[in-house]
């Protein structure tokens, strides 16, 4: 039997839009589940008492936490804007190609909105 | 299983052979085209071929005939009708899936003109690839009508207007592949996920007035790779040269795996 290679895919497959809003659904809610871990333990030390939730709530970490949450939160504001997305196609919905590529511009868009609504209200609005 | 990159034997060398247009050329381009030889024992490559647009016809397979002709003649790919209809020459063009037949070389933006076979498939030579896989896939979901009642003896099983209507269009798919080969979940799981194009195929008979086994067609395809592998990437859809719509096929028949249940 003759050797047959693989041919290119990924690497070499136009990349378009519906990869892009396929594999950012994935990475977001990949993103969101570690998330649930942090939230996890960032609530259990506001349970703990004060001295706990000093530890989250100032220094390097509170920094750093600022900044992931910021980004969980477009990723929040993403996985459900095209979760709504996919809820529409299991309805039957918005299957055909101009309308999937129109629903795409406006999960992106709307998401770009929304999330810099919600990082302008909770970092930037009550900043002391 | 995901695997991102290719196995070692399947690299592609990107310097492979050049061929330059032939002199006083008034439109030369270049089409840069994957080779596999089989018999050389080496891995794939690409070879430049450079031809004079004024003098070839305007499909992308007017120029990979030309080359054939009058350039390499070991270059190697499936085609026959020339008119978007047989489905053999599919191919990876410019990056995207489509017949080589109806993809014009004036619509290629960019210098060269990139062909590839089919994605993530095993590569027989050049550019044709082995479709026994897929052909097993269409087999799989039974493409025929089946009844249990006795056909009328006097006539065929006739269908009503709207019924036809409902299938008209699905029956236009040439099985190309274009789109299976198109869909990242088809290239990951391809020994398990049937695929679009197989569940288009599947779709059209569920959906079939006169087909009178829907259950058993839906409880085969009741599982969580066959159908449910389909993640909604819509590449099947955006591909499909004949402006079908497998998404949607796969989106229906979904929807009757759960109305069913009620």
């Amino acid at each position: 039997m003759a050797r047959k290679p693989l041919s290119p895919h990924l690497s070499h497959y136009r990349f378009a839009y519906t990869m892009a809003t396929s594999i950012l659904h994935r990475l977001t809610g990949l993103a969101l589940s570690v998330g649930l871990i942090v939230l996890a333990c960032w609530l259990t030390a506001v349970s703990q008492g004060e001295a706990a939730y000093q530890r989250f709530a100032s220094g390097p970490v509170s920094a750093l936490l600022r900044v992931l949450l910021a980004l969980w939160l477009i990723a929040f504001v993403y996985h459900l804007a095209n979760g709504i997305r996919h809820l529409c196609w299991d309805a039957g919905w918005g299957f055909e190609r101009a309308q999937a590529r129109r629903s795409a511009r406006i999960v992106i868009v709307s998401v770009v909105i929304v999330a810099a609504l919600l990082i302008w209200a909770f970092f930037f609005r009550g900043a002391r | 299983m995901v695997e991102l990159t290719l196995p070692p034997d399947s690299r592609v060398n990107k310097n492979g052979l050049v061929y330059r247009a032939p002199e006083g050329a008034k439109k030369p381009r270049t089409f840069r085209i994957y080779r596999f030889d089989p018999d050389s024992g080496e891995n794939p490559r690409v070879d430049s071929y450079e031809i004079d647009m004024a003098a070839c016809g305007p499909m992308v397979l007017d120029a990979l005939i030309k080359i054939k002709n009058e350039i390499d003649p070991t270059l190697s790919f499936r085609r026959s009708c020339r008119e978007g209809i047989c489905g053999s020459c599919a191919m990876n063009i410019d990056g995207v899936n489509t017949l080589a037949c109806t993809r014009a070389c004036e619509d290629i933006t960019g210098s060269e003109v990139r062909i590839y076979p089919l994605p993530h498939m095993p590569v027989v030579k050049d550019l044709v690839p082995d479709l026994t896989q897929f052909y097993a896939q269409y087999a799989a979901v039974k493409p025929w009508l089946e009844t249990r009642t006795p056909a009328p003896p006097d006539r065929e099983r006739y269908q009503s207007k709207e019924d036809q209507e409902k299938i008209d269009r699905p029956s236009a798919c040439i099985l190309c592949a274009c789109c299976s080969t198109s869909c990242p979940s088809y290239w990951w799981n391809s020994d398990r996920y049937l695929g679009p194009a197989a569940l288009l195929a599947a779709y059209r008979w569920i959906i079939d007035s006169r087909d009178e086994s829907t259950g058993e067609r839906l409880d085969a395809l009741e599982d969580p790779f066959r159908l449910y592998r389909c993640h909604t990437i819509m590449n099947c859809t955006e591909a499909c040269p004949k402006d079908l719509n497998p998404a949607k096929a796969i989106g229906e028949i979904k929807k009757m795996m759960v109305s069913r249940q009620h």
